[in-house]
């Protein structure tokens, strides 16, 4: 399976079975996720045969939406439950990511995931990667799915 | 009659899903124990009456298959189920798993209905 389908694919699976949100592709992939203002990001990196991240930059209204939804609970500002739940959106995607470019489930290792937030913040790599950022909308609001991954 | 379930993940938004999946599945837990890590589980175990353990894969400090590996060493608890729910499915990672006395897997993402599915029989 091509790789942009597969996050297609497992972006709509995580979010219609386990945030109980409706998500649909927003449009074509892009070359960039540009400049991502009042947002936040999670990311989860993989190591071994292939390496790279894998990224989902979410604008805080709609992590706070998303997150609410997750936990069945009203949110009202980017909290630890927000970081908690973006970090595990980006976990669940890496993992399944890894799933299609192991060969095994041991020649891929994933980090821990992680998030970072800010007014306004680039996300680039420092060496030369093929590059996936695919746009996804829900009744809340868009958000980015990014993979890098060295060529 | 009811069981005890330990539910291991360093996500404290997992460990969330996975106790309101276990209720929308119908399965009836008398108790839903937390720990953050294969350390904090072997504590909760030493501690506490658990049937059943749902624990992660890649975990810090010690992960899933370290878990595995120690409660296997302990007699109070080494015959303790444990299920392993993760995005981390490949083969070799749950065959180790297996070896190490993992009942079986539940792959995120997941629903209610395929987690009853996987535990549902062996809570009957």
């Amino acid at each position: 399976m091509d790789i942009n389908e597969k996050i297609i694919e497992t972006t709509i699976e995580i979010f219609t079975t386990m945030v109980m949100m409706d998500v649909t592709v927003d449009g074509p992939p892009l070359q960039t996720s540009g400049a991502l203002t009042d947002s936040i990001t999670g990311m989860i990196g993989l190591a071994g045969t292939h390496k790279g991240v894998l990224a989902i930059h979410i604008p805080n209204h709609v992590a706070i939406a998303i997150t609410s939804s997750f936990l069945g609970m009203d949110v009202a500002e980017i909290d630890d439950d927000v970081r908690d739940a973006v970090g595990e959106l980006a976990n669940m995607l890496g993992g399944n990511v890894k799933t299609i470019l192991s060969e095994n489930g041991r020649d891929i290792d994933l980090s821990l995931p992680s998030t970072i937030a800010g007014h306004e913040y680039g996300f680039k790599a420092a060496t030369d990667v093929d590059l996936v950022v695919l746009p996804f909308k829900t009744e809340a609001g868009s958000f980015l799915v990014e993979l890098q991954l060295e060529k | 009659m009811g069981h005890n379930v330990l539910l291991v993940d360093d996500s404290s938004t997992m460990r969330k899903i996975v106790g309101r999946s276990l209720r929308q599945a119908g399965l009836d837990f008398d108790n839903i124990f937390e720990a953050a890590d294969g350390l904090l589980a072997l504590e909760v175990l030493e501690k506490e009456s658990v049937d059943i353990v749902l624990s992660d894969i890649n975990m810090p400090n010690m992960d899933g298959i370290a878990f595995l590996r120690e409660k296997a060493n302990r007699a109070n608890m080494k015959d303790i189920p444990v299920f392993m729910i993760s995005t981390e499915t490949g083969e070799d990672i749950i065959g180790e798993a297996k070896a190490l006395g993992a009942k079986g897997a539940i792959k995120k993402p997941f629903t209610p209905d395929m987690v009853n599915e996987i535990l549902g029989p062996f809570l009957k």
